[in-house]
């Protein structure tokens, strides 16, 4: 059986964090003395008193099974998202809770996507909150796959550990673990400095630098302008760029970047030089296409495309112009390159380039197959055969990636949304890049959206960022069925 | 390099020759019917149709007895890639002829589209009024559905059917292994065996037709289009105009021929006992639950009882991959132009006409995330994927995730290249979608109110979609081998690797 007290008890401490977070909040509400003050204080006592009342009330216990470890990951994302949703709900009256909840998930899955037409007239103390939570989400989203999901089981083929703390690969202990969310927490607080810093250089207000980049580092995109990133600077788009280009490579490799460990960083260089070569090939591709195709000077649209290719394979959703009034192939291709994704292990969603990688190499492994029928031809990486239990997981997370796409995209339709948007919402939910086509596109918004079609969104957003399987498995019947072995 | 020695070695063309000269011949054959046809109606296109066939007696004479006299018959691996994607792609370039010297095709991208079309059964066209087409060309493409449906690589196999090495080879790499029905353990026998439920099919499917009502050669065209899951149509407004009878015939035969052609062979021989499996009720599932989603979301949204039906025939259009539609008298909503999509993604059966992913791809594909989960929970317990009481190997599942990832590319590649041709975006992925999984007219887009006039688009996105269609048909491994390095290397260079 599940072990509810367990679940409970762990609710507890990220419930904590939240209230925490959202009392950061008081700190603009009260600079700017926009009168939100009191409801951010009610609002974060409330969810910290919530959190701290689950941790006296239950005692620590111990996890034997293995089912209540997805069960705690899967609600604890749904649980934040609620408490999350709380402030949306107080500060904006007329919001519906679909609304509230849609907010609150695409910002705590780093997603991006928004139901606010006009953020601006937002209080101060609530776009804060959205910015917080982005980066919150972003920093999860790293526990997640370095530190949680390793050890249920799912993604402990050395997909991300290996490289994190050197040599060992599979069977982390609780110690090494430890390390790891700490050694993580530094690159990502120093990451985080750093270019909020680099932003004050660059002559820009520090509540705008803090909002940009726990936005951007986090590969989220909420912005507390209505037209996003659009009306920076030149060189404060670069940086930008390169903000969102950092929160796209694996946090392991930052980390033996910093702390000067050069032979670790060999393990990850094909990605990363894959990595590379995308996010250079496609800036000069839509820097072309905006200079040649849409007339913009070469600076113009070098800034932009750099910017808005970086911006999709990282799939943040930071915008520098309205993508959906470009030109058409090379909004499509957005929306494709926003499927790859950044590298594993960092913020980014998408099917991440080492998923890529390894799938197109088994193509290649299967067409050789059938020329050399008895030859020994394994999928490589790094020139090192891959293990046969990761290229399994390869395939079946893809599989479930598209099955889950598809059908998101027939749910929308159903629930009455037209082809172009349940497209694009689809991708952008899933992918976490934010922004749609169509209405949903650009710097619109999902507030058309019907209700159920915004809990779709919601629930593909969810989705997206646990990579489905964490999520999809708590649908299956082995997951609840006993085989008499326990 | 390559020098020319090597590409003797490599592709034996005295064998290339013989194969697309017999496949030529047997053009030649189905060309009499509609030469006949256009003798007796008197349209002035005889000529034309005489020239065609003229045309292709010669070349099948020339390619296989003088040409292809000494062949050399050893089909290994790669070169039964290569045939196959030579014969697809040579063969339809050359039927095309008849729509160019007709004048019905604006120009050779028209005629091309046409003719690639048909012979993938497809469908789409870019004749926007069918019914003006002169009655032995109309005969005619409906003709090249029903060849391309049985596939290039049977004709061959039963031409050599004395052939003891390579042949399997040859109808493996046009099914990409494994997916073809095994209906006897001897290929001759099997293929013998499919032709017969064939052609039963197309016979009992004519005379439904006729005896409701309809007229001969219409009777011809639709159970030629319907039994290969083509979709060429007679006229500009799909069957809308045909009385319900006809539709029904034609429902069910949509189902009919999406299923495996093993299956079929046991239900026409009355072997009821031997008509199961797991892909058959998969198959039945789908289609069922689509037809009941459909129907509640469309009488939700405020239309009559007839919704069942129009969801029953859109959607047995749509599993099997044939593409026919019928004209809704008001808009009808886009809620079911969603459930399509996924299906034409989807595709048919297995060693049925179809295209698509196919069932039993994405059936493995199921069940082996299924057993991922169940690995999860039991660490220690091994699980191993089982259809029909059969295990399948993790190396045939290990293909199937590669084909499924191939596909999806192809698919979005298509897509690209069609935004590029000047479409716009959903249009592209419908567009690609259904080309690729050989729909061609889906009822999706006339769910979405699209215009599925083909000659609107660019010749850039014509011939897109013509290596869409293609890659859907020959399930793109032979498609690819043609433009793999691996291919193009020696034997002997790779021994000592």
């Amino acid at each position: 059986m599940l072990n509810w007290k367990a679940i409970l008890r762990f609710l507890g401490v990220p419930l904590i964090a939240e209230g925490c977070a959202m009392l950061l909040s008081l700190i603009p509400a009260l600079h700017f003395s926009d009168g939100t003050a009191l409801s951010v204080l009610v609002t974060g006592c409330f969810t910290l008193c919530c959190g701290a009342l689950l941790v006296v009330l239950f005692d620590k216990s111990s996890v034997t099974d293995r089912r209540t470890p997805f069960v705690m990951v899967v609600l604890l994302w749904i649980v934040l998202a609620l408490f999350g949703s709380i402030p949306f709900l107080v500060l904006v009256p007329e919001l519906g809770f679909a609304d509230a909840f849609f907010e609150s998930m695409s910002g705590l899955t780093s997603t991006g996507a928004t139901i606010f037409p006009q953020v601006e007239s937002l209080p101060a103390s609530l776009l804060f909150w959205r910015s917080v939570m982005q980066w919150v989400g972003g920093f999860g989203i790293i526990l997640l796959v370095l530190a949680i999901t390793p050890s249920l089981g799912i993604n402990k083929y050395s997909l991300y550990t290996a490289e994190a703390s050197g040599a060992d690969n599979t069977g982390k202990t609780a110690t090494s673990m430890g390390a790891t969310i700490r050694r993580m927490l530094w690159v990502y607080l120093l990451l985080t400095t750093f270019f909020v810093v680099a932003f004050l250089l660059s002559g820009m207000q520090f509540w705008d630098a803090v909002n940009l980049v726990f936005a951007n580092i986090s590969s989220g995109g909420f912005s507390i302008y209505n037209d996003s990133a659009a009306s920076l600077t030149s060189a404060q788009q670069y940086l930008l760029a390169l903000t969102m280009f950092c929160s796209g490579i694996n946090f392991a490799l930052v980390y033996s970047f910093f702390t000067l460990k050069w032979k670790r960083l060999k393990g990850k260089l094909e990605q990363f030089s894959f990595y590379l070569f995308l996010c250079v090939s496609v800036s000069l591709f839509s820097s072309c296409v905006l200079h040649f195709r849409m007339g913009d000077s070469w600076s113009e649209a070098l800034q932009c495309g750099v910017l808005q290719s970086i911006s999709m394979l990282t799939t943040t959703g930071s915008l520098a112009a309205d993508t959906t009034l470009w030109w058409t192939p090379l909004a499509f291709l957005f929306v494709l390159l926003s499927l790859c994704g950044g590298m594993a292990g960092s913020t980014t969603g998408g099917l991440k380039i080492m998923r890529v990688m390894i799938l197109m190499r088994n193509v290649r492994t299967t067409l050789s197959d059938r020329l050399h029928p008895h030859a020994v031809n394994p999928v490589r990486l790094n020139g090192k055969p891959v293990s046969e239990d990761l290229v399994k997981n390869v395939m079946v997370t893809t599989f479930v990636y598209f099955a889950v796409l598809f059908f998101s995209v027939m749910v929308l339709m159903l629930c009455g949304i037209n082809a172009t948007e349940s497209i694009g919402a689809t991708v952008g939910c899933i992918t976490g890049y934010g922004p749609g086509l169509g209405l949903s596109g650009g710097f619109g918004s999902y507030m058309g959206f019907t209700v159920s079609a915004k809990f779709v969104c919601s629930f593909v957003m969810l989705m997206g960022r646990l990579e489905c399987l964490t999520v999809l498995i708590l649908f299956s019947r082995a997951f609840w069925k006993d085989f008499g072995l326990r | 390099m390559l020098k020319v020695g090597h590409i003797a070695q490599m592709a034996p063309l005295r064998l290339y020759a013989r194969i697309l000269g017999i496949v030529f011949l047997v053009l030649a054959g189905a060309m009499l019917p509609p030469l006949l046809v256009s003798l007796v109606s008197l349209d002035g296109t005889w000529r034309a149709m005489f020239a065609s066939f003229l045309l292709f007696v010669l070349l099948g004479y020339l390619l296989r007895n003088v040409l292809g006299s000494q062949a050399d018959y050893d089909v290994q691996g790669r070169n039964s890639f290569w045939i196959t994607a030579m014969v697809w792609i040579v063969v339809p370039l050359v039927a095309s002829i008849p729509y160019l010297l007709t004048g019905v095709a604006r120009g050779f991208t028209d005629a091309a589209f046409e003719s690639f079309s048909g012979f993938t059964t497809t469908g789409s066209s870019v004749i926007s009024t069918p019914e003006q087409l002169p009655a032995g060309l109309l005969l005619w493409r409906s003709i090249t559905q029903w060849i391309g449906g049985l596939g290039f690589m049977l004709i061959v196999v039963v031409a050599f059917r004395k052939l003891k090495v390579g042949s399997r080879h040859l109808y493996d790499a046009e099914f990409s292994g494994a997916m073809q029905p095994k209906l006897h353990p001897r290929l001759a026998e099997s293929v013998n065996r499919m032709l017969r439920v064939y052609v039963l099919m197309t016979a009992l499917m004519t005379v439904l037709l006729l005896l409701s009502g309809n007229g001969l050669l219409n009777s011809f065209c639709l159970s030629f289009s319907t039994i290969s899951t083509g979709g060429f149509m007679t006229s500009s407004n799909g069957l809308t105009s045909m009385s319900g009878m006809t539709l029904f015939v034609v429902a069910f035969f949509m189902l009919f021929s999406g299923m495996n052609m093993a299956l079929l062979y046991n239900i026409l021989t009355f072997r009821w006992r031997a008509v199961r499996g797991d892909e058959f009720k998969y198959y039945l599932l789908v289609f069922g639950i689509s037809v009941v989603v459909a129907t509640v979301a469309l009488v939700a949204a405020g239309n009559g009882a007839e919704s069942f039906c129009y969801s029953f025939f859109h959607l047995a259009s749509t599993v099997s991959t044939c593409g026919f539609f019928i004209n809704r008298p008001e808009h009808w909503s886009f809620l079911v132009s969603g459930i399509t999509f996924v299906l034409m993604i989807v595709g048919a059966c297995s060693g049925s006409t179809g295209s698509g992913l196919k069932l039993k791809r994405v059936m493995i594909g199921v069940r082996y995330v299924r057993n991922y989960f169940s690995k999860i929970m039991h660490p220690n317990a091994v699980f191993s994927v089982v259809v029909d009481g059969e295990r399948i190997p993790l190396a045939y599942i290990k293909k199937v995730f590669a084909f499924i990832f191939l596909y999806l590319c192809f698919f979005a590649g298509g897509a690209f290249l069609l935004t590029l041709g000047g479409e716009n975006i959903p249009d592209a992925v419908c567009f690609a979608v259904s080309n690729m999984g050989n729909i061609g007219p889906s009822p999706m887009m006339n769910n979405l109110g699209m215009t599925i006039d083909y000659a609107m688009l660019s010749d850039f996105s014509k011939w897109t979609l013509v290596v869409l269609m293609l890659a859907g048909r020959i399930e793109i491994f032979a498609l690819l081998a043609l433009v793999s390095p691996s291919y193009y290397r020696l034997k002997r260079e790779l021994n000592f690797r």
